[in-house]
């Protein structure tokens, strides 16, 4: 059963990925029609990490708002072990590149990596409890 | 830090989700206590306390005092 504060997180969580491709292809459209430089590039390159950075504040606010301690501090545990999948991959990459062995890496793909990892060790947590079990 | 919630639940002939929600949390929580893979904070012992009409150390027990 979800907790008010993880519905809560879910709507905003869709809408600010709804915002983020909306945001992100009038960009690349623009971009591309109309071959902006200065300002207006840089104002048009920035404005799909807006909805990144309003995702990561959505998911500040589920922290605050969940009152469940047992299903936060498992949030928690799961954002921590994300973050330290994208600091090794950039530790690493970064080492990489000071060796010159690869070149430049996007890193717009941190965020992405974060994600992806916090919701895998998120699984593992949640199948790791129910095998815990316990009569309901 | 030990407990006797699942025997107290029982006793009572709850289940974990109808102990859950008198405590306002998931059932993954009460699980998770009953279990002894998280031990909860001193506001959710006194809930928990609270619930059962019981002071806090006829539920929750010092191991190390135990063994001792």
């Amino acid at each position: 059963m979800r907790t008010r504060a993880a519905k809560r997180y879910q709507r905003r969580f869709f809408l600010t990925m709804v915002a983020y491709v909306a945001v992100l292809f009038a960009s690349v459209t623009a971009i591309n029609q109309y071959e902006p430089t200065g300002l207006p590039l840089v104002i048009l390159s920035v404005l799909p990490a807006l909805p990144v950075i309003a995702c990561l504040v959505v998911m500040g606010f589920y922290l605050i708002e969940e009152t469940d301690e047992f299903v936060r501090q498992r949030i928690v545990s799961a954002m921590m072990f994300g973050t330290g999948v994208v600091l090794s991959i950039a530790t690493v990459l970064g080492f990489l590149q000071y060796g010159k062995v690869i070149g430049n890496v996007d890193v717009f793909w941190a965020f992405p990596i974060w994600c992806m990892s916090w919701g895998f060790a998120q699984c593992w947590l949640t199948w790791r409890d129910s095998r815990a079990g316990g009569n309901a | 830090m030990n407990n006797r919630l699942r025997v107290l639940r029982a006793e009572r002939k709850w289940s974990q989700q109808h102990l859950a929600e008198l405590l306002e949390v998931s059932r993954q929580s009460v699980n998770a206590i009953e279990t002894g893979r998280y031990d909860p904070s001193l506001p959710l012992a006194f809930r928990i306390s609270d619930v059962f009409d019981l002071p806090i150390e006829a539920i929750f027990t010092n191991p190390s005092k135990e063994n001792a």
